[in-house]
Protein backbone atom coordinates (compact mmCIF):
# COMPACT_ATOMS: atom_id res chain seq x y z
CA UNK A 1 0.00 0.00 0.00
CA UNK A 2 1.41 3.43 -1.29
CA UNK A 3 1.80 6.04 1.38
CA UNK A 4 -1.50 8.34 1.82
CA UNK A 5 -1.37 11.88 2.32
CA UNK A 6 -4.98 11.89 4.21
CA UNK A 7 -6.80 8.83 5.51
CA UNK A 8 -10.22 9.41 6.81
CA UNK A 9 -11.33 6.75 9.22
CA UNK A 10 -15.18 6.97 10.82
CA UNK A 11 -15.60 10.16 10.31
CA UNK A 12 -18.99 11.35 11.48
CA UNK A 13 -20.27 15.44 12.08
CA UNK A 14 -23.27 16.40 13.45
CA UNK A 15 -24.90 19.49 13.84
CA UNK A 16 -27.11 19.62 16.92
CA UNK A 17 -29.35 16.88 16.34
CA UNK A 18 -28.97 16.65 12.61
CA UNK A 19 -26.15 14.09 11.74
CA UNK A 20 -24.29 15.53 8.15
CA UNK A 21 -21.92 13.22 7.92
CA UNK A 22 -22.39 9.21 9.26
CA UNK A 23 -19.01 7.45 9.32
CA UNK A 24 -17.00 8.11 6.22
CA UNK A 25 -13.99 6.28 5.49
CA UNK A 26 -12.23 7.49 2.68
CA UNK A 27 -8.00 8.00 1.51
CA UNK A 28 -6.30 10.42 -0.43
CA UNK A 29 -3.16 9.63 -2.60
CA UNK A 30 -0.77 11.39 -3.97
CA UNK A 31 -1.36 12.69 -7.29
CA UNK A 32 -4.99 11.71 -6.80
CA UNK A 33 -7.73 13.87 -8.46
CA UNK A 34 -10.44 12.83 -6.62
CA UNK A 35 -14.19 14.32 -7.09
CA UNK A 36 -17.06 14.74 -4.90
CA UNK A 37 -20.50 14.30 -5.85
CA UNK A 38 -24.22 14.52 -4.40
CA UNK A 39 -26.91 16.59 -4.16
CA UNK A 40 -26.97 19.53 -2.30
CA UNK A 41 -26.91 18.74 1.49
CA UNK A 42 -25.88 15.53 0.90
CA UNK A 43 -22.36 16.61 3.45
CA UNK A 44 -19.88 17.05 0.23
CA UNK A 45 -18.79 20.96 1.36
CA UNK A 46 -18.99 19.36 4.88
CA UNK A 47 -16.70 16.36 4.58
CA UNK A 48 -14.29 19.02 2.58
CA UNK A 49 -14.37 21.36 5.68
CA UNK A 50 -13.65 19.30 8.44
CA UNK A 51 -10.55 17.85 6.56
CA UNK A 52 -9.44 21.35 6.60
CA UNK A 53 -10.90 21.84 10.28
CA UNK A 54 -12.56 24.64 9.27
CA UNK A 55 -15.31 22.29 11.22
CA UNK A 56 -14.53 20.72 14.01
CA UNK A 57 -15.52 16.50 13.32
CA UNK A 58 -17.57 15.27 16.18
CA UNK A 59 -15.42 11.57 15.87
CA UNK A 60 -13.29 9.84 13.69
CA UNK A 61 -9.91 10.51 12.68
CA UNK A 62 -8.36 12.54 10.09
CA UNK A 63 -5.03 11.08 9.78
CA UNK A 64 -2.58 13.37 7.41
CA UNK A 65 0.67 11.25 6.76
CA UNK A 66 -0.35 9.34 9.63
CA UNK A 67 -0.60 11.51 11.86
CA UNK A 68 -3.99 12.54 13.64
CA UNK A 69 -5.12 15.97 13.30
CA UNK A 70 -8.34 16.11 14.35
CA UNK A 71 -7.96 15.66 17.96
CA UNK A 72 -7.15 18.30 20.58
CA UNK A 73 -3.80 19.86 20.93
CA UNK A 74 -3.24 19.93 17.40
CA UNK A 75 -1.42 22.66 15.69
CA UNK A 76 -4.06 23.22 13.23
CA UNK A 77 -2.72 26.43 11.64
CA UNK A 78 0.77 24.34 10.77
CA UNK A 79 -1.60 21.25 9.45
CA UNK A 80 -3.49 23.98 7.22
CA UNK A 81 -0.74 25.40 5.75
CA UNK A 82 0.18 22.17 3.71
CA UNK A 83 -3.60 21.62 2.70
CA UNK A 84 -5.01 24.46 0.14
CA UNK A 85 -8.66 25.20 0.21
CA UNK A 86 -10.31 27.21 -2.81
CA UNK A 87 -13.96 28.30 -1.91
CA UNK A 88 -17.49 28.70 -3.47
CA UNK A 89 -17.16 32.42 -2.12
CA UNK A 90 -13.50 33.53 -3.40
CA UNK A 91 -12.68 34.73 0.05
CA UNK A 92 -9.70 36.98 -1.16
CA UNK A 93 -8.86 39.12 1.16
CA UNK A 94 -10.41 42.77 0.10
CA UNK A 95 -7.86 45.03 1.88
CA UNK A 96 -5.16 43.91 -0.38
CA UNK A 97 -4.12 43.56 -4.06
CA UNK A 98 -4.20 40.32 -5.73
CA UNK A 99 -0.79 40.19 -5.69
CA UNK A 100 -0.56 40.69 -1.87
CA UNK A 101 -3.40 38.34 -1.62
CA UNK A 102 -0.67 35.61 -2.72
CA UNK A 103 2.28 36.95 -1.10
CA UNK A 104 0.96 37.27 2.24
CA UNK A 105 0.59 33.44 3.50
CA UNK A 106 4.32 33.12 2.25
CA UNK A 107 4.99 36.27 4.19
CA UNK A 108 3.58 35.27 7.63
CA UNK A 109 3.54 31.77 7.60
CA UNK A 110 5.99 30.50 6.06
CA UNK A 111 8.51 33.40 6.91
CA UNK A 112 9.79 34.01 3.56
CA UNK A 113 11.43 37.40 2.17
CA UNK A 114 8.95 39.88 0.42
CA UNK A 115 11.28 39.81 -2.42
CA UNK A 116 11.09 35.52 -2.89
CA UNK A 117 7.30 35.67 -2.01
CA UNK A 118 6.59 38.16 -4.87
CA UNK A 119 8.72 35.76 -7.62
CA UNK A 120 6.80 32.78 -6.14
CA UNK A 121 3.62 34.40 -6.18
CA UNK A 122 3.81 35.97 -9.98
CA UNK A 123 4.82 32.52 -10.85
CA UNK A 124 1.65 31.28 -10.25
CA UNK A 125 -0.49 34.43 -10.97
CA UNK A 126 1.04 33.94 -14.49
CA UNK A 127 -0.18 30.10 -14.71
CA UNK A 128 -3.80 31.33 -13.98
CA UNK A 129 -3.60 34.26 -16.36
CA UNK A 130 -3.49 37.03 -13.75
CA UNK A 131 -0.27 38.49 -14.18
CA UNK A 132 -1.34 41.59 -15.49
CA UNK A 133 -4.05 42.25 -12.78
CA UNK A 134 -1.63 42.26 -9.74
CA UNK A 135 -2.50 45.75 -8.47
CA UNK A 136 -6.31 45.15 -9.16
CA UNK A 137 -8.36 44.67 -5.80
CA UNK A 138 -10.58 41.75 -5.55
CA UNK A 139 -13.74 44.37 -6.14
CA UNK A 140 -12.25 45.45 -9.09
CA UNK A 141 -12.18 42.10 -10.72
CA UNK A 142 -15.19 39.63 -11.77
CA UNK A 143 -15.94 36.34 -10.16
CA UNK A 144 -13.69 34.01 -12.89
CA UNK A 145 -10.63 35.92 -12.22
CA UNK A 146 -11.56 36.01 -8.20
CA UNK A 147 -11.41 32.26 -8.22
CA UNK A 148 -8.46 32.27 -10.38
CA UNK A 149 -6.63 34.10 -7.86
CA UNK A 150 -7.98 32.52 -4.85
CA UNK A 151 -6.15 29.11 -6.95
CA UNK A 152 -3.32 30.87 -7.64
CA UNK A 153 -2.93 32.17 -3.48
CA UNK A 154 -3.44 28.57 -2.07
CA UNK A 155 -0.82 27.19 -4.72
CA UNK A 156 1.61 29.72 -3.77
CA UNK A 157 1.49 28.22 -0.01
CA UNK A 158 3.27 24.89 -2.06
CA UNK A 159 0.37 22.53 -0.69
CA UNK A 160 0.35 18.55 -0.75
CA UNK A 161 -3.43 18.43 -1.90
CA UNK A 162 -5.28 21.32 -2.79
CA UNK A 163 -9.17 21.32 -1.72
CA UNK A 164 -11.65 23.21 -3.99
CA UNK A 165 -15.51 23.55 -2.30
CA UNK A 166 -17.55 23.95 -5.55
CA UNK A 167 -15.33 26.16 -7.01
CA UNK A 168 -17.41 27.28 -10.05
CA UNK A 169 -21.21 26.96 -8.53
CA UNK A 170 -20.76 30.98 -7.77
CA UNK A 171 -19.95 31.81 -11.29
CA UNK A 172 -21.70 32.88 -14.61
CA UNK A 173 -22.02 30.03 -17.02
CA UNK A 174 -18.83 31.93 -19.07
CA UNK A 175 -16.87 32.26 -16.39
CA UNK A 176 -17.04 28.35 -15.39
CA UNK A 177 -14.61 27.37 -18.43
CA UNK A 178 -11.80 29.36 -17.53
CA UNK A 179 -11.39 28.27 -13.85
CA UNK A 180 -11.96 24.67 -14.92
CA UNK A 181 -9.14 25.09 -17.81
CA UNK A 182 -6.95 25.88 -14.83
CA UNK A 183 -8.12 23.09 -12.67
CA UNK A 184 -7.90 20.17 -15.19
CA UNK A 185 -4.04 22.21 -16.18
CA UNK A 186 -3.41 21.09 -12.15
CA UNK A 187 -4.52 18.00 -12.82
CA UNK A 188 -2.24 17.32 -15.50
CA UNK A 189 0.79 18.30 -13.61
CA UNK A 190 0.03 16.07 -11.22
CA UNK A 191 -1.41 18.56 -8.31
CA UNK A 192 -3.41 16.40 -5.63
CA UNK A 193 -6.63 17.52 -5.94
CA UNK A 194 -10.00 16.88 -3.41
CA UNK A 195 -12.81 18.88 -5.60
CA UNK A 196 -16.76 19.08 -4.17
CA UNK A 197 -18.18 19.91 -7.60
CA UNK A 198 -21.56 19.84 -10.04
CA UNK A 199 -19.54 19.72 -13.10
CA UNK A 200 -20.02 16.00 -14.15
CA UNK A 201 -17.81 16.79 -17.25
CA UNK A 202 -14.74 17.42 -15.16
CA UNK A 203 -15.51 14.86 -12.60
CA UNK A 204 -16.12 12.64 -15.55
CA UNK A 205 -13.08 13.54 -17.84
CA UNK A 206 -10.07 14.70 -15.35
CA UNK A 207 -10.53 13.01 -12.17
CA UNK A 208 -9.33 9.77 -11.97
CA UNK A 209 -11.46 8.87 -8.81
CA UNK A 210 -15.34 9.35 -8.00
CA UNK A 211 -17.01 10.09 -4.36
CA UNK A 212 -21.01 10.02 -4.70
CA UNK A 213 -21.91 10.93 -1.03
CA UNK A 214 -26.09 10.55 -0.47
CA UNK A 215 -27.59 12.15 2.67
CA UNK A 216 -23.97 11.84 4.42
CA UNK A 217 -23.05 8.72 3.34
CA UNK A 218 -20.39 7.77 0.99
CA UNK A 219 -22.82 5.81 -1.68
CA UNK A 220 -20.57 4.58 -4.26
CA UNK A 221 -16.90 5.42 -5.24
CA UNK A 222 -14.33 4.51 -7.83
CA UNK A 223 -13.12 5.24 -11.31
CA UNK A 224 -15.58 7.83 -13.11
CA UNK A 225 -15.84 4.54 -15.79
CA UNK A 226 -17.24 2.65 -13.30
CA UNK A 227 -19.57 5.51 -10.84
CA UNK A 228 -19.95 7.25 -14.31
CA UNK A 229 -20.60 3.67 -16.95
CA UNK A 230 -22.12 1.17 -14.69
CA UNK A 231 -23.22 2.85 -11.68
CA UNK A 232 -24.13 -0.04 -8.91
CA UNK A 233 -26.79 1.63 -6.88
CA UNK A 234 -30.16 2.57 -7.82
CA UNK A 235 -29.36 5.83 -5.80
CA UNK A 236 -26.24 6.51 -7.99
CA UNK A 237 -28.13 6.05 -10.92
CA UNK A 238 -31.11 8.15 -10.08
CA UNK A 239 -28.84 10.83 -9.56
CA UNK A 240 -27.09 10.61 -12.62
CA UNK A 241 -29.88 10.43 -14.43
CA UNK A 242 -30.84 14.08 -14.20
CA UNK A 243 -27.35 15.33 -15.70
CA UNK A 244 -27.81 12.84 -18.81
CA UNK A 245 -29.04 15.98 -21.13
CA UNK A 246 -26.95 14.85 -24.37
CA UNK B 1 -31.50 94.22 12.24
CA UNK B 2 -29.64 96.63 15.08
CA UNK B 3 -30.03 93.54 17.58
CA UNK B 4 -27.86 92.09 15.20
CA UNK B 5 -25.52 94.91 14.52
CA UNK B 6 -25.36 95.18 18.34
CA UNK B 7 -24.37 91.60 18.53
CA UNK B 8 -21.75 92.06 16.08
CA UNK B 9 -20.38 95.04 17.46
CA UNK B 10 -20.03 93.08 21.25
CA UNK B 11 -18.52 90.13 19.43
CA UNK B 12 -15.66 92.17 18.13
CA UNK B 13 -15.45 94.08 21.21
CA UNK B 14 -14.86 90.64 23.08
CA UNK B 15 -12.65 88.97 20.83
CA UNK B 16 -10.52 91.64 20.75
CA UNK B 17 -9.88 92.42 24.42
CA UNK B 18 -10.02 88.22 24.80
CA UNK B 19 -9.09 86.25 22.36
CA UNK B 20 -5.77 84.99 23.59
CA UNK B 21 -8.09 83.31 26.45
CA UNK B 22 -10.18 81.86 23.51
CA UNK B 23 -7.56 80.75 21.25
CA UNK B 24 -6.09 78.86 24.57
CA UNK B 25 -9.11 76.77 24.82
CA UNK B 26 -9.16 76.11 21.11
CA UNK B 27 -5.85 74.94 21.91
CA UNK B 28 -6.72 73.13 25.32
CA UNK B 29 -9.69 71.61 23.75
CA UNK B 30 -8.20 70.50 20.79
CA UNK B 31 -4.97 68.72 22.01
CA UNK B 32 -7.12 67.26 25.23
CA UNK B 33 -10.29 66.01 22.63
CA UNK B 34 -7.33 64.58 20.04
CA UNK B 35 -5.05 62.57 22.94
CA UNK B 36 -7.93 61.01 24.48
CA UNK B 37 -9.48 59.69 21.11
CA UNK B 38 -6.62 58.85 20.10
CA UNK B 39 -6.04 56.43 23.54
CA UNK B 40 -9.48 55.66 23.93
CA UNK B 41 -9.26 54.17 20.52
CA UNK B 42 -6.33 51.80 21.85
CA UNK B 43 -8.46 50.91 24.77
CA UNK B 44 -11.29 50.40 22.83
CA UNK B 45 -9.45 48.47 20.30
CA UNK B 46 -7.71 45.83 22.95
CA UNK B 47 -11.28 45.40 24.59
CA UNK B 48 -12.95 44.54 21.53
CA UNK B 49 -10.05 42.41 20.13
CA UNK B 50 -10.15 41.01 23.79
CA UNK B 51 -13.71 40.60 23.68
CA UNK B 52 -13.83 38.56 20.38
CA UNK B 53 -11.09 35.68 20.68
CA UNK B 54 -13.25 33.15 19.97
CA UNK B 55 -12.89 29.28 21.86
CA UNK B 56 -14.14 26.37 21.19
CA UNK B 57 -14.92 23.45 23.14
CA UNK B 58 -11.57 21.34 22.33
CA UNK B 59 -10.07 24.51 24.11
CA UNK B 60 -8.64 23.61 27.72
CA UNK B 61 -10.38 24.86 30.42
CA UNK B 62 -8.42 27.40 32.34
CA UNK B 63 -8.18 28.81 28.91
CA UNK B 64 -11.79 29.20 28.41
CA UNK B 65 -12.30 30.42 31.97
CA UNK B 66 -9.60 33.41 31.35
CA UNK B 67 -11.81 34.16 27.84
CA UNK B 68 -14.81 34.00 29.75
CA UNK B 69 -13.41 36.19 32.84
CA UNK B 70 -12.11 39.02 30.36
CA UNK B 71 -15.41 38.94 28.20
CA UNK B 72 -17.45 39.60 31.94
CA UNK B 73 -14.97 42.57 33.12
CA UNK B 74 -14.95 44.17 29.67
CA UNK B 75 -18.85 43.87 29.42
CA UNK B 76 -18.63 45.64 33.39
CA UNK B 77 -16.67 48.40 32.21
CA UNK B 78 -18.08 49.05 29.30
CA UNK B 79 -21.69 49.06 31.20
CA UNK B 80 -20.25 51.57 34.11
CA UNK B 81 -18.45 53.82 31.94
CA UNK B 82 -21.16 54.29 29.13
CA UNK B 83 -23.89 54.22 31.34
CA UNK B 84 -22.85 57.15 33.84
CA UNK B 85 -22.20 60.97 32.91
CA UNK B 86 -18.69 62.07 31.94
CA UNK B 87 -18.91 65.11 34.55
CA UNK B 88 -19.78 62.69 37.77
CA UNK B 89 -17.00 59.92 36.45
CA UNK B 90 -14.22 63.19 36.77
CA UNK B 91 -15.90 64.38 40.34
CA UNK B 92 -15.33 60.84 41.18
CA UNK B 93 -12.05 60.18 40.18
CA UNK B 94 -10.38 63.74 41.22
CA UNK B 95 -12.15 64.35 44.35
CA UNK B 96 -13.77 60.72 45.30
CA UNK B 97 -10.15 59.36 45.17
CA UNK B 98 -8.02 61.85 47.39
CA UNK B 99 -11.24 61.82 49.90
CA UNK B 100 -11.61 57.57 50.09
CA UNK B 101 -7.81 57.30 50.33
CA UNK B 102 -6.89 60.44 52.54
CA UNK B 103 -4.78 62.46 49.78
CA UNK B 104 -2.71 59.29 49.23
CA UNK B 105 -4.18 59.27 45.49
CA UNK B 106 -4.86 62.55 44.12
CA UNK B 107 -4.16 63.92 40.60
CA UNK B 108 -1.48 66.90 41.05
CA UNK B 109 -1.65 67.14 37.45
CA UNK B 110 -5.33 68.54 35.83
CA UNK B 111 -3.79 67.21 32.42
CA UNK B 112 -3.64 63.63 33.37
CA UNK B 113 -6.65 63.32 35.13
CA UNK B 114 -8.80 65.18 32.29
CA UNK B 115 -7.18 62.69 29.72
CA UNK B 116 -7.69 59.74 32.02
CA UNK B 117 -11.43 60.82 32.22
CA UNK B 118 -12.02 61.26 28.69
CA UNK B 119 -10.34 58.50 27.14
CA UNK B 120 -11.63 55.91 29.55
CA UNK B 121 -15.12 57.18 28.10
CA UNK B 122 -14.31 57.02 24.95
CA UNK B 123 -12.62 53.78 25.38
CA UNK B 124 -16.06 52.54 26.65
CA UNK B 125 -17.38 53.46 23.67
CA UNK B 126 -14.73 52.45 21.11
CA UNK B 127 -14.91 48.55 22.63
CA UNK B 128 -18.38 48.36 21.17
CA UNK B 129 -17.93 50.03 17.99
CA UNK B 130 -14.40 47.89 17.37
CA UNK B 131 -16.34 44.55 18.09
CA UNK B 132 -19.17 45.31 15.93
CA UNK B 133 -16.50 46.31 13.24
CA UNK B 134 -15.01 42.93 13.56
CA UNK B 135 -18.21 40.73 12.92
CA UNK B 136 -19.60 42.34 11.03
CA UNK B 137 -16.66 41.48 8.42
CA UNK B 138 -17.28 38.29 6.24
CA UNK B 139 -16.58 35.16 8.19
CA UNK B 140 -14.82 34.24 4.80
CA UNK B 141 -12.26 36.39 5.24
CA UNK B 142 -11.44 34.75 8.50
CA UNK B 143 -11.89 31.20 6.64
CA UNK B 144 -9.38 32.20 4.02
CA UNK B 145 -6.69 33.55 6.04
CA UNK B 146 -7.00 30.49 8.75
CA UNK B 147 -7.11 27.94 4.91
CA UNK B 148 -3.68 29.26 4.08
CA UNK B 149 -2.61 28.28 7.74
CA UNK B 150 -2.30 31.74 9.47
CA UNK B 151 -2.95 32.16 13.24
CA UNK B 152 -5.47 33.99 15.10
CA UNK B 153 -3.19 36.70 15.56
CA UNK B 154 -2.19 36.86 12.04
CA UNK B 155 -5.43 36.53 10.59
CA UNK B 156 -6.23 39.53 12.70
CA UNK B 157 -3.26 42.08 12.41
CA UNK B 158 -3.44 41.08 8.56
CA UNK B 159 -6.58 40.90 7.63
CA UNK B 160 -9.68 41.28 9.85
CA UNK B 161 -8.52 44.55 11.92
CA UNK B 162 -7.62 46.59 8.73
CA UNK B 163 -10.62 46.05 7.69
CA UNK B 164 -12.60 46.64 10.12
CA UNK B 165 -10.87 49.86 11.34
CA UNK B 166 -11.70 51.14 7.49
CA UNK B 167 -15.58 50.28 8.92
CA UNK B 168 -14.98 51.78 11.91
CA UNK B 169 -13.56 55.30 11.10
CA UNK B 170 -16.76 57.73 11.31
CA UNK B 171 -17.40 55.87 14.67
CA UNK B 172 -13.54 57.06 15.30
CA UNK B 173 -15.17 60.05 13.72
CA UNK B 174 -18.28 60.61 15.84
CA UNK B 175 -15.92 59.95 19.15
CA UNK B 176 -13.88 62.63 18.15
CA UNK B 177 -16.68 65.01 17.27
CA UNK B 178 -18.56 63.88 20.64
CA UNK B 179 -15.00 64.80 22.81
CA UNK B 180 -13.83 68.23 20.79
CA UNK B 181 -17.76 69.02 22.53
CA UNK B 182 -18.34 67.29 25.77
CA UNK B 183 -14.84 67.83 27.04
CA UNK B 184 -16.62 71.10 28.09
CA UNK B 185 -17.94 69.12 31.21
CA UNK B 186 -14.22 69.18 32.04
CA UNK B 187 -14.59 73.11 33.87
CA UNK B 188 -16.01 70.73 36.57
CA UNK B 189 -12.43 69.80 37.60
CA UNK B 190 -11.46 73.69 36.58
CA UNK B 191 -9.69 72.00 33.47
CA UNK B 192 -9.24 75.11 31.36
CA UNK B 193 -10.76 74.75 27.79
CA UNK B 194 -13.06 76.62 25.63
CA UNK B 195 -16.03 76.78 27.23
CA UNK B 196 -13.98 77.50 30.72
CA UNK B 197 -12.60 80.28 28.59
CA UNK B 198 -16.55 81.43 28.30
CA UNK B 199 -17.25 80.97 31.87
CA UNK B 200 -14.52 83.02 32.68
CA UNK B 201 -14.72 85.88 30.48
CA UNK B 202 -18.71 86.33 30.95
CA UNK B 203 -18.07 86.04 34.73
CA UNK B 204 -15.66 89.51 34.66
CA UNK B 205 -18.26 90.94 31.98
CA UNK B 206 -22.20 90.58 31.26
CA UNK B 207 -21.75 89.75 27.92
CA UNK B 208 -23.35 86.42 27.99
CA UNK B 209 -24.78 86.28 24.48
CA UNK B 210 -21.78 87.64 22.13
CA UNK B 211 -19.61 85.23 24.24
CA UNK B 212 -21.84 82.28 23.56
CA UNK B 213 -22.01 83.14 19.77
CA UNK B 214 -18.39 82.91 19.69
CA UNK B 215 -18.38 79.47 21.59
CA UNK B 216 -20.97 78.24 19.21
CA UNK B 217 -18.93 79.23 16.19
CA UNK B 218 -16.04 77.90 17.54
CA UNK B 219 -16.85 74.60 18.09
CA UNK B 220 -18.84 74.50 15.06
CA UNK B 221 -15.58 75.45 12.97
CA UNK B 222 -13.61 72.67 14.71
CA UNK B 223 -16.20 69.82 14.15
CA UNK B 224 -16.36 70.48 10.69
CA UNK B 225 -12.81 70.82 10.05
CA UNK B 226 -12.72 67.48 11.81
CA UNK B 227 -15.55 66.92 9.46
CA UNK B 228 -13.38 67.49 6.50
CA UNK B 229 -10.42 65.74 7.98
CA UNK B 230 -11.88 62.40 8.64
CA UNK B 231 -13.86 62.53 5.07
CA UNK B 232 -10.00 62.86 3.68
CA UNK B 233 -8.67 60.04 6.02
CA UNK B 234 -11.34 57.63 4.86
CA UNK B 235 -10.91 58.49 0.71
CA UNK B 236 -7.08 57.83 1.14
CA UNK B 237 -7.79 54.45 3.20
CA UNK B 238 -10.06 53.03 0.76
CA UNK B 239 -7.00 53.81 -2.08
CA UNK B 240 -7.67 54.48 -5.62
CA UNK B 241 -10.49 53.30 -7.63
CA UNK B 242 -8.76 52.20 -10.82
CA UNK B 243 -5.64 49.97 -11.19
CA UNK B 244 -2.94 49.71 -13.74
CA UNK B 245 -2.47 46.56 -15.97
CA UNK B 246 1.02 45.17 -16.10
CA UNK B 247 2.06 44.38 -19.03
CA UNK B 248 4.42 41.91 -18.09
CA UNK B 249 3.97 38.98 -20.87
CA UNK B 250 2.85 40.62 -24.57
CA UNK B 251 0.98 37.20 -25.51
CA UNK B 252 -1.50 37.42 -22.09
CA UNK B 253 -2.52 41.27 -23.12
CA UNK B 254 -3.00 40.46 -26.60
CA UNK B 255 -5.40 37.00 -26.33
CA UNK B 256 -7.81 36.50 -28.10
CA UNK B 257 -6.65 39.11 -30.76
CA UNK B 258 -4.40 36.67 -33.51
CA UNK B 259 -5.28 33.45 -34.49
CA UNK B 260 -2.62 30.56 -33.29
CA UNK B 261 -1.67 28.65 -37.06
CA UNK B 262 -2.51 25.30 -35.09
CA UNK B 263 -6.41 26.08 -35.72
CA UNK B 264 -8.55 23.94 -36.53
CA UNK B 265 -5.89 20.75 -36.73
CA UNK B 266 -5.40 18.00 -34.36
CA UNK B 267 -3.34 19.89 -32.29
CA UNK B 268 -5.80 22.27 -31.55
CA UNK B 269 -6.27 22.90 -27.64
CA UNK B 270 -10.06 22.82 -28.75
CA UNK B 271 -10.58 20.01 -30.78
CA UNK B 272 -11.84 16.69 -30.29
CA UNK B 273 -8.69 14.54 -30.79
CA UNK B 274 -6.54 16.55 -28.37
CA UNK B 275 -9.19 16.45 -25.95
CA UNK B 276 -9.25 12.28 -26.22
CA UNK B 277 -5.12 12.55 -26.51
CA UNK B 278 -4.79 14.09 -23.00
CA UNK B 279 -8.04 11.82 -21.58
CA UNK B 280 -5.49 9.21 -22.55
CA UNK B 281 -2.90 10.66 -21.15
CA UNK B 282 -4.42 11.20 -17.85
CA UNK B 283 -6.00 7.91 -17.38
CA UNK B 284 -2.37 6.02 -18.15
CA UNK B 285 -1.02 8.39 -15.21
CA UNK B 286 -3.59 7.74 -13.24
CA UNK B 287 -3.35 3.87 -13.65
CA UNK B 288 0.10 4.30 -12.17
CA UNK B 289 -0.54 6.32 -9.25
CA UNK B 290 -3.31 4.40 -8.29
CA UNK B 291 -1.71 0.98 -8.48
CA UNK B 292 -0.79 0.58 -4.59
CA UNK B 293 -4.79 0.33 -4.36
Amino acid sequence: MSEMILQVNHLSKSFGSHEVLKDIDFTVAPGDVTSIIGASGSGKSTLLRCINLLETPTSGEILYHGENVAGRGVNAAAYRSHVGMVFQSFNLFNNMTVLENCMVGQVKVLKKSKEEARVHAMEYLEKVGMAPYINARPRQISGGQKQRVAIARALAMDPEVLLFDEPTSALDPEMVGEVLNVMQALAQEGMTMLVVTHEMAFARDVSNHVVYMNQGLICEEGTPEDVFGTPQKQETRDFLSRFRRN
Amino acid sequence: MDKLVKLGQDIIQLWSKYWPMYMNGVKNTLILALVATAIGCVIGLICGILNTIPYTKNDSLPKRFLLKLIRVLVRIYVEVFRGTPMVLQAVFIVYGLPYFTDNALRFNNIWVAAILIVSINTGAYMAESVRGGIISIDPGQTEGAKAIGMTHVQTMTSVILPQALRNIMPQIGNNFIINVKDTSVMFIISFTEFFAAHRYIVGVNNMYFPSATIEMIGYLTMTLIASFLLRLVEKLMDGSDSYELVQADQLTMAAGTYSHPDKGTPFDERSKEYRDRTKLALKNRNGSTRGGR
